[in-house]
């Protein structure tokens, strides 16, 4: 029978699952797989798997809990062995590199910080504080001036508002970064000025959860940070 | 869980309280439970193809001919809008954020840390409320992403039967 796999722990961790539940529909009952120092929590594969809501919610469910009693190492979504015999073949051949992660990670949890622009405020700021493309503007308004008035009007704003963007972004990771222990960054997207996951001791969760709010407030009107946090630390293993 | 300030002004309400467990986070987490975590190789995993978890780089879509058309009309728009009624705006703002914060784009609306929280805890944990909330806000992402799902079940489908 196919296991799905959630997570490795080292054998100290309590592993209380509680009402934690699996994936699949009914939710798959959660089971410990053990070898050498490690546990694997696994449940059995549902014929359906797929990667919709229900599955994911369940997959990131799971994480959550363990990684409240203590430190874990999540898998990806998806992944599935075919039976334990060959999740205990991997805890043991990787015995050593797993329990090294562990240990760093260990008092340690993920912050992921997201940043949206609203795209009306910072064009709005950019014909506020650029004369040239107020002109123009002035010149394209109401289908007046060329076509080619109309691009570099639209060329300009739009290098304004990407370099706003990198600054801010800049600045957002300027401001946390000093809180942390390790980045990642994603590439810019066109959803998120800033997308950008920390690993931040637990001591210092409070003060970087406080840093993200000041750094919000600081920007007020259209520029949006969600934080979310402590999660698993699914960017750092 | 504890509290982080979550921005959510017209974005996916997330659940009041927070805690792990409602759609909204899913949301908010999701690139990092598809696309980062523990890989190990020796396991098979579920297919993934055909899910986009984010758009391409900023910069390559900023520099078209289109973007620029685009940009050049925003800026027409918002020039003739704010010549008509800049003097109301903050009232407008801050009443339509509370009538329709959920409901789509929030012009220019003040979405600081503090307004989200206030936000999110007004928000609930209403599913059915949620949903096309999320729908409208993220249209060719979700679509996308259903497209995805479909594919990538069918593909699992395909695996078992080989």
């Amino acid at each position: 029978m196919s296991v799905y796999v959630y997570a490795i722990t080292k054998d100290s961790h309590p592993l209380d699952l509680g009402d934690a539940k699996g994936v699949g529909d009914p939710p798959g009952e959660l089971r410990t797989v053990r070898g050498a120092s490690l546990c694997a929590v696994v449940s059995d594969c549902p014929d359906d798997l797929s990667v919709a809501r229900r599955d994911l919610q369940a997959h990131q469910d799971v994480q959550e809990r363990l990684w409240s009693e203590g430190t874990a190492l999540p898998l990806s979504f998806g992944f599935v062995a075919a039976d334990e015999e060959a999740v205990r073949g991997v805890l043991e051949e990787r015995a050593q590199l797993y329990a090294q992660r562990l240990d760093e990670l260990a008092g340690r949890s993920e912050f992921n910080v997201k940043g949206v622009l609203d795209e009306d405020t910072v064009v709005r700021a950019v014909l506020e504080e650029n004369t040239q493309a107020r002109e123009l503007n002035r010149r394209t308004l109401e289908g007046g001036g060329t076509y080619d008035d109309r691009l570099a009007l639209g060329q300009l704003v739009a290098q304004e508002v990407q370099g706003r963007q990198d600054a801010l972004a800049e600045e957002v990771l300027a401001g946390l970064r000093p809180l942390t222990e390790a980045e990642k960054v994603a590439p810019p997207s066109q959803q998120y000025f800033v997308s950008a996951s920390f690993l931040v001791e637990d001591d210092r969760a409070e003060e970087f959860g406080r840093a993200g709010q000041e750094l919000a407030e600081r920007y007020g009107e259209g520029v949006e940070l969600r934080m979310r946090g402590p999660l698993p630390p699914y960017s750092f293993v | 869980m504890t509290v982080v300030p979550q921005g959510n002004s017209g974005g996916v309400p997330a659940p009041a309280g927070g805690g792990g467990g409602g759609s909204g986070t899913l949301y908010d987490v999701l690139e990092l439970v598809l696309d980062r975590g523990l890989v190990i190789d020796a396991f098979v995993r579920i297919s993934l193809v055909g899910i986009e978890l984010v758009k391409i780089d900023a910069r390559v879509v900023v520099a078209s001919v289109d973007t620029y058309l685009r940009f050049a009309e925003a800026a027409n728009r918002l020039d003739l809008e704010s010549g008509r009624k800049a003097p109301s705006q903050l009232t407008d703002i801050v009443g339509d954020s509370v009538e329709s914060g959920a409901r789509g784009k929030s012009k220019g609306a003040l979405s600081g840390a503090v307004e989200a929280i206030t936000e999110s805890f007004k928000g609930g944990g209403d599913e059915a409320e949620e949903e096309p909330a999320e729908r409208e806000r993220r249209p060719a992402r979700e679509k996308r992403q259903e497209r995805g799902e479909r594919r990538s079940e069918r593909r699992s489908a395909r695996d078992r039967e080989e």
